[in-house]
């Protein structure tokens, strides 16, 4: 699957968040979608996810654009997560990854692949959760039946928002690596800098709705960029194990 | 005639003579038969202290019962208006009532009332008297102006007549009548009512009876200890709601099909007049299998003579001779 | 759904239900009638080969039980149906055509049109009332492109004291005599004035609009997560949710029409019945349906009965009823998930 911006742009409430945006995300790869709060980040997603009609450029999906793509035909091939998931309904478990079933349900409701929710919580190492409540879990297994949900889609494009908010460190690593050896086409708009050094592919920096910067992070995480970008002063170190950048951030100065 | 008692037939031959004389000389007569007969009353109405040290010489009335009350006391000329008439006045008091201005249609708010300067509201209802109507009674007290509520309409426990009877429409004629210092005038109207009533024929066989008063739903219907059942009772109808302790009660038609009724006596309002009720009798798939429909034995009141008042007795003896025509 | 109780048992278990509270219900009257004249009478409306029963026994079965008992049926089923959907659509447990102003902006037209006198648009006035009072709502409701639970349920408060005012308004200035009874029929729902005409408005937009519904049960699943997540799983979610509210509001329109603004029913039998079919609509929606339908019999029966003479509105019943259901429920820590 080829995923293509093609000087993708749109207006909120008349500002250019997005803004003529052309790049090429690697298929197979986790690419992260970076940028200080209120670039763009989410909106590019929704975007990319065929949400949200552009004003101008297109997102191409093997050369269709996303969002001229019937919806169901869409949702069977692009998945999105939320930054934030929450429910009033009493759902379980196994219920929240039925959701992600609905594009392929006939009209009386029933599933063609009956297995497909079991084998996407096993897949997303969720089986055990299957008959918990969701109200009753924590963030990280959460994230999880999320992602669950979201493979049910069978998506050939994953898209994700802020994953890996609100987790401890650990669910954070597990999460990032599980999603990185999916082999799936993945976008991830994340915060932190050195997760997605450690774990992406390939990197898109957004600045105020433009593209800063693109490719591998050893490539674009310099200290330039990020004083450019986020205003901040650091060093670019090695990982002693990955060979990975890892970022080191200075003091900020009194008068900066 | 034979039930009438002997005294009474005296006192109306005495007081028709005094009852004919505002008619020769209308200036002058309140004063002059009010000032001969007065005395200061104070009365308990429906738990209110009710002071009255002068006739009151600017009345406003609500509801027709009030109005018809001092109209049929000939005290048309200490009346300055009338709302929330129920139905048009009768005949014999059509010319003394064209002269006072009607105040409001329904019940005149507390300002519309404060405008006229009356010094005294009779009114029909309890519920006339609230902050949301003419005002509430120890407000227009604190303003100078005597309240005063048809006894027989007091929903308080002790007072509410349980059951109303003629006897207690009689005491109101003679409370009223005293309040304005014309008591002579109340014993003439009350043996006129005595007479009236000794003159019905009660029919021979057991009639029961419906009296409905409106809703179309649920109808609303009058119960064991109102008016209705005076009057029914009077006109020798048997109330198939008599058992229920209230004056009107709502009910369901299952209950109405269930008694099956020899008649229906049907309340003839403005608003709610008696044809449209037989249009809703017979519209019911139900209620037009009932025998008082089919046979189309209907007695008609109006809405006004089917409250406690001075319409009573004559309301009784209309059913009795509706009935008599039906056969 | 796993050990959930399998759907074609819930509803086969929930017709039985209905079917059999019908026929006890349409024994329970003031008038005292006997179970076998009852039959026969219902028997020879079907023209069974039975001895006749006497005319006005028969009347009070055929044209006064009959068709309240199956009036109630299709206006709890609707309401309930009602109530489960809008809480999908708003995601909101609170939401119920009663809470949100439906009922009361359909009494409204009802009765506006009763008034002008053309008692044959009652339904259609109603619709449009609840339509109205819909769009009022969600448009007081809405901030920017979100649908909060909490400002939701304020705006439908808002909306429905409005609605009930200038319904009482209307009446006040209309009428005299003793019709604020009437008011109360309007305001707070009964069932008394229930006739074959009845059943069949209420009857005919239950299984018309309740047959939508349950084909839509896989677009309110979508809507758990959201409007964006529903629209990720390929959901027209303006369009489901405009079409979806409409056809809801033409539910409530065809109620209010035949029983006034009844409240609760709505609300509980929704959260009642989730915790037998778990949330997933195409079980939710049919026994949610069959339950309201049972529920409102049995409320409906206390109100002609209890107080005999005398009648009750039923939505003092089902408030009566309802309101500690609902204490229940909140405090059972369903409530958790009710922010």
């Amino acid at each position: 699957m080829d995923l293509t911006l093609d000087g993708v742009g749109t207006r909120l409430g008349g500002r250019w968040v997005v803004d003529g945006i052309d790049a090429t995300p690697p298929a197979g790869h986790l690419t992260g979608l970076l940028g200080p709060n209120g670039a763009g980040k989410t909106t590019l997603l929704r975007l990319v996810a065929g949400l949200l009609p552009p004003e101008k450029g297109a997102v191409l999906i093997d050369d269709a654009p996303v969002h001229e793509l019937p919806r169901r035909s869409r949702a069977r091939r692009v998945a999105l997560l939320e930054q934030e998931s929450t429910s009033t309904v009493p759902l379980t478990v196994h219920e929240v990854v039925s959701l992600g079933r609905i594009p392929y349900r006939s009209l009386w409701g029933t599933d063609p692949d009956a297995t497909a929710v079991d084998r996407a919580l096993v897949s997303a190492q969720a089986g055990h959760l299957a008959d918990r409540p969701w109200s009753s879990l924590s963030g990280g297994e959460r994230q999880r039946v999320q992602i669950a949900r979201a493979l049910a889609q069978e998506p050939e494009l994953l898209l994700l928002d802020e994953p890996t908010n609100h987790l401890d460190v650990s669910a954070q690593l597990s999460l990032l690596a599980f999603v990185r050896d999916l082999g799936t086409t993945t976008v991830a708009a994340l915060h932190d800098l050195n997760l997605a050094a450690a774990f992406c592919e390939h990197v898109l920096v957004l600045a105020d709705g433009h593209l800063a910067a693109a490719g591998h992070p050893r490539e674009v995480l310099t200290p330039e960029l990020l004083r450019r970008v986020y205003g901040v002063e650091a060093d670019i170190l090695q990982h002693p194990r990955t060979g990975r950048p890892v970022i080191a951030f200075h003091e900020p100065t009194r008068d900066a | 005639m034979p039930r009438t008692r002997p005294y009474l037939l005296t006192a109306v031959a005495a007081l028709t003579l005094v009852a004919c004389s505002p008619q020769s000389s209308p200036e002058a007569a309140p004063a002059e038969t009010t000032s001969a007969t007065f005395a200061p009353v104070t009365v308990d109405n429906c738990g209110t202290e009710v002071e009255v040290t002068a006739p009151p010489t600017k009345v406003v009335t609500i509801k027709s019962t009030a109005t018809e009350m001092l109209l049929a006391l000939g005290l048309q000329d200490a009346m300055i208006g009338t709302a929330f008439a129920d139905g048009p006045v009768p005949e014999q008091y059509e010319a003394a009532s064209a002269q006072i201005p009607v105040v409001s249609e329904k019940v005149p708010g507390q300002e519309a009332l404060l405008g006229l300067a009356p010094d005294f509201v009779y009114a029909g209802w309890e519920s006339n008297f609230s902050a949301d109507g003419a005002g509430d009674r120890a407000v227009l007290h604190d303003l100078g102006i005597t309240t005063y509520v048809s006894p027989a309409a007091c929903k308080e426990a002790g007072y509410m007549p349980d059951p109303l009877t003629f006897d207690e429409v009689a005491d109101e004629i003679r409370e009223v009548a005293a309040i304005f210092g014309v008591p002579e005038r109340a014993e003439e109207l009350v043996a006129e009512q005595q007479a009236t009533l000794a003159a019905v024929q009660q029919p021979a066989d057991e009639t029961t009876a419906l009296w409905y008063s409106s809703g179309t739903d649920s109808p609303y219907v009058g119960a064991g200890i109102g008016a209705p059942q005076m009057i029914m009772d009077a006109a020798g109808l048997t109330n198939i709601f008599a058992d229920v302790h209230d004056s009107w009660t709502s009910t369901g038609w299952e209950q109405v099909v269930a008694a099956d009724p020899d008649v229906i006596v049907l309340v003839d309002a403005a608003w709610n007049t008696a044809e449209k009720k037989i249009g809703l009798l017979e519209s019911n798939p139900a209620t037009s299998q009932l025998t008082a429909v089919q046979e189309k034995r209907y007695l008609v009141v109006p809405f006004a003579a089917g409250e406690a008042g001075v319409r009573n007795a004559d309301a009784v003896a209309s059913l009795s001779d509706q009935l008599a025509e039906l056969g | 759904m796993r050990a959930r109780t399998p759907l074609p048992l819930l509803v086969l278990a929930g017709l039985a239900a209905l079917v059999v509270t019908v026929l006890v219900a349409v024994t329970i009257g003031p008038a005292d009638l006997g179970v076998a004249e009852v039959a026969r009478s219902i028997a020879g409306h079907l023209r069974l080969p039975v001895d006749g029963v006497p005319r006005l026994h028969d009347a009070i079965v055929w044209d006064l039980r009959l068709p309240r008992v199956l009036t109630a049926a299709a206006v709890g089923a609707g309401l309930a149906l009602a109530g489960a959907v809008m809480q999908s659509l708003t995601r909101n447990p609170l939401a119920d055509p009663y809470l949100l102003g439906l009922s009361s902006g359909a009494s409204l037209g009802a009765v506006a049109v009763l008034v002008v006198g053309v008692s044959l648009l009652l339904p259609v006035a109603a619709f449009a009332g609840a339509l109205l009072a819909l769009v009022a709502t969600l448009a007081l409701a809405r901030s920017g492109s979100t649908l909060s639970p909490g400002r939701t349920v304020l705006a439908g408060l808002a909306v429905s004291q409005m609605a009930a005012a200038a319904t009482s308004f209307v009446i006040f200035w209309s009428s005299t005599g003793d019709s604020y009874r009437e008011i109360l029929n309007w305001l707070l729902g009964s069932l008394a004035g229930a006739t074959w005409t009845s059943v069949a408005i209420a009857g005919v937009a239950v299984v018309v609009v309740g047959t939508v519904l349950v084909l839509s049960a896989t677009r309110l699943d979508a809507f758990a997560f959201g409007d964006t997540s529903a629209a990720a799983l390929g959901i027209d979610v303006d369009r489901t949710r405009w079409t979806l509210m409409t056809v809801v509001a033409l539910l409530t329109g065809a109620m209010v029409a035949v029983s006034g603004a009844i409240g609760f029913v709505g609300l509980i039998l929704p959260h009642a019945v989730s915790s037998l079919t778990g949330p997933a609509h195409r079980r939710l929606l049919p026994v949610a349906a069959l339950s309201g339908g049972v529920f409102l019999i049995w409320a409906d029966t206390l109100a002609r009965t209890v107080f005999d003479p005398r009648e009750l509105p039923v939505g003092i019943v089902t408030a009566l009823i309802g309101v500690p259901v609902f204490a229940f429920l909140l405090r059972r820590g369903k409530g958790s998930a009710w922010t």
